[in-house]
């Protein structure tokens, strides 16, 4: 086994590309990654503000809008240009306040303030419909109240008589909903996933480019594969240690539970794709051929990872392909974990459903045993030639 | 065969012909753009997350609370699955999944209110998932609105209001919040247009690169005629292939999956013109720096999730750091996508996306030479033998 192991190890420091996936790669990825989400919470969002009124009242809502860190107000003096200026996506949201906004108010007629969001940049758009809605519902209460002491209502009760149910929201394992601690996790994951699946592949290619095929079935190919994963997947999980690490101890987002017990749900997830990149490579056995269906396999494999959208909303034909992905496993145990605090007795059941993709080594020994026959039959020839 | 035989034509034939007959170059141009227009928008075709699992934990149990808890109930956002006795049983439901939120209704919560004193809800969602969270507190937020204004207009009324009076003054303003664009807030028009160009750009770079990286090794046609003559001929064949797979997406798929539509045909096609033939240049151009074959299908798929998330569509760009947004510029993916969203989706004039375009045709010359010297350099490595 040690000979297999520094067989490998030889291969792999001999293949500068190898080298750079199971190496530097993997951190330069998942630190421009962090990178780019690294703001973490929206902030100085541009909104448009059509003010038609200027009245104390219109220009006192403005100025609620420019208090309020996400939004950073544009005025602009004509809707047409306010509108254009949505279109071309550089404000998110629009914001008139109507001629005769405090008129109306103060003659005790309804005027409406209207408010449009970009729906088409998804997440900004709620975030700031939401934020608007807040900012400027608390300006008009300023109006009320002033309202209501006119009307004669004891001071003490006006606060009440506004607002009889309060509330309170608490972002459950996410206090100040920061975006790093959403969405980067599954974001990393996925990309860590891609470099392992590529590590594999390339280790197992390598037998392929080099005409090396025929010397692994006379090691013994089944302690051959074995080196192969030990010696690429201990790489492998060092880089998600470090994701663990850059995330939960760098960068200090909060973890619930103990992080070390992610550590073998990693291992098990890595075991996952070996085993769906071993499966392939024997059923194709083309080099160009297997990265390209590796590829077509695990690149959509964020999208099934049931963050962004959560799982129970997907069709079943989705959520039937989301458990063909190793990753979608291990985003389950990483929030429980994460977010939830669970300990090894509730992941151990998530460990379980990995077992499903032992079935792969049904294919995997049937075309390798097919393809030792094939080798087998060539020797010979080669040896009369 | 000599030199001066192969016309343009001929030229793009041959490469037409050879991506057809390279198994890797087809699973992944026909394969791949097929099953991904499938796969991609397949977990987001219910759009939006409805009927979220809630847990309640009523501690006042009057009339008011339980109207509360149907009225939460009624909610299309909301589903209630069950009431416990207390806030810790609530929190180990959301920590098993049976329940994504909790709403805690306080002692007296009635009395206060009809006393005059108010009352405070309390919500949690879990924000391990923005896009339930989101949905259990707007569920929420209207239920509990909605029973403090039933309150508020019992109190204007008893105290001697008439009822128009009153209706006025518990809503003095309305605020129109509208959604612009993507009016059902759905999840399918927010990912499929970026998306389905981003796919489009990376398959054309996969197959070009596929394609050179096989061929640079050994002689064949592609070392019979000039480089210039070589580039044109490939970016055209792959330009020619990628107009059916564009129209296939951008025509048939935008429409299938309800993305707003708002430009006119001769725009998109505009549009797509130079994103077509900068691409295919730049997969010509990125093609010669591989002879291996499985290597570009590699490169192309780790920095596709890197491109994805810097074009500005899923995550904002006032918020990603200054210097990847100018390195991202010289990505072809990159302005197109940011072009086309604005023009067809938010219904832009063509005067606003004009430098977009502009840049996807000065990407163009600049990756156009590019190609060439790399075919040419290619082509001095071949050994004099071969030549």
């Amino acid at each position: 086994m040690k000979k297999l192991l520094r067989r490998e190890w030889q291969a792999v420091w001999r293949d500068p590309w190898q080298l750079a996936l199971i190496s530097y790669l993997p951190l330069i990825g998942v630190l421009c990654l962090w990178w780019l989400f690294s703001a973490g919470l929206p902030r100085q969002l541009p909104v448009a503000l059509v003010d038609q009124d200027n009245s104390s009242l219109s220009r006192e809502l403005g100025r609620h809008l420019e208090a309020n860190p996400v939004t950073a107000p544009r005025r602009y003096l004509a809707l047409d240009e306010a509108v254009e200026a949505m279109r071309r996506g550089e404000v998110y949201a629009l914001v008139i306040l109507p001629y005769g906004l405090k008129q109306e108010l103060l003659t005790g007629h309804t005027p409406t303030i209207d408010l449009r969001y970009n729906g088409q940049f998804l997440l900004v758009g709620k975030l700031l419909a939401s934020q608007l809605q807040l900012t400027l519902a608390d300006g008009l209460q300023q109006v009320a109240r002033l309202k209501q002491l006119a009307a004669g209502v004891n001071p003490s009760q006006v606060e009440v008589r506004l607002s009889p149910v309060s509330t309170q929201t608490t972002a459950l394992f996410n206090r100040n909903n920061n975006y790093v601690g959403f969405l980067v996790p599954p974001v990393l994951i996925a990309l860590w996933q891609l470099f392992a699946m590529l590590a594999f592949a390339g280790s197992l290619n390598r037998e392929l480019r080099q005409d090396t095929l025929g010397e692994c079935f006379r090691l013994g190919m089944p302690s051959v594969l074995l080196s192969k994963f030990v010696v690429n997947g201990a790489f492998m999980l060092l880089h998600g240690g470090f994701i663990l690490v850059l995330l939960y101890q760098l960068l200090g987002l909060p973890i619930a539970g103990q992080l070390l017990w992610l550590l073998p749900m990693q291992l098990l997830m890595l075991m996952g794709v070996w085993l769906w990149v071993q499966g392939i490579f024997f059923m194709l056995a083309d080099c160009a051929r297997v990265i390209s269906f590796c590829t077509a396999l695990f690149a959509p494999a964020f999208a099934f990872m049931g963050i962004t959208f959560p799982t129970g909303e997907m069709p079943l034909l989705a959520q039937w392909w989301r458990l063909l992905m190793p990753s979608s496993h291990y985003i389950e145990s990483h929030v429980a974990l994460v977010s939830y605090g669970a300990g090894p007795a509730s992941l151990l059941p998530q460990a379980l459903g990995y077992l499903g993709f032992l079935l792969l080594l049904i294919p995997s020994w049937f075309f390798a045993r097919r393809y030792a026959r094939v080798l087998q039959s060539q020797l010979p020839l080669e040896e009369t030639l | 065969m000599t030199a001066k035989s192969l016309s343009l034509w001929q030229l793009i034939w041959l490469d037409l012909r050879a991506l057809v007959r390279d198994k890797a170059i087809s699973l992944t141009l026909f394969g791949g753009v097929l099953f991904y227009a499938v796969l991609y928008p397949l977990p987001y075709l219910h759009q939006v997350p409805t009927e979220q699992q809630l847990v309640v934990v009523d501690h006042d149990n009057s009339s008011l609370s339980r109207r509360l808890i149907r009225h939460a109930d009624a909610s299309a956002r909301i589903q209630v699955v069950g009431r416990v006795g207390s806030i810790d049983e609530a929190k180990a439901w959301v920590t098993d999944g049976r329940a994504h939120g909790l709403l805690v209704i306080p002692f007296d919560f009635r009395r206060d209110l009809l006393l005059g004193r108010g009352a405070t809800l309390s919500f949690g969602g879990d924000a391990s998932y923005f896009l339930i969270y989101s949905a259990v507190v707007e569920g929420l937020v209207s239920a509990g609105m909605d029973a403090g204004k039933q309150i508020q207009l019992k109190g204007l009324l008893a105290s001697g209001q008439s009822p128009e009076a009153a209706a006025q003054s518990l809503a003095p303003i309305k605020l129109n919040a509208v959604p612009a664009f993507n009016k059902g807030l759905g999840y399918t028009p927010y990912v499929v247009p970026g998306l389905f160009l981003l796919i489009l750009h990376q398959t054309l770079l996969i197959g070009a690169g596929i394609l050179g990286a096989g061929q640079w090794h050994r002689p064949g046609y592609w070392n019979r005629v000039s480089p210039l003559m070589l580039v044109s001929a490939r970016v055209l064949a792959f330009s020619l292939l990628y107009c059916l797979f564009s129209a296939l997406y951008i025509g048939w798929c935008y429409y299938a999956y309800q993305v707003s539509l708002q430009a006119s045909l001769g725009q998109v096609l505009l549009l797509m013109l130079p994103f077509l033939l900068t691409t295919a240049s730049a997969g010509v151009a990125l093609s010669c720096l591989f002879v291996r074959r499985e290597l570009p299908t590699q490169v192309i798929l780790l920095v596709s999730m890197p491109i994805l998330f810097v074009s500005g569509f899923v995550w904002p760009l006032a918020l990603i750091p200054e210097p990847l947004v100018w390195l991202s510029q010289v990505i072809p993916a990159v302005p197109a996508i940011m072009g086309m969203l604005q023009l067809n989706q938010m219904g832009a004039e063509w005067a606003a996306i004009a430098p977009k375009w502009l840049q996807l045709w000065g990407l163009l010359l600049l990756f156009f030479p590019l190609a060439v010297w790399g075919v040419s350099w290619r082509r001095r490595q071949l050994p004099a033998a071969a030549r």
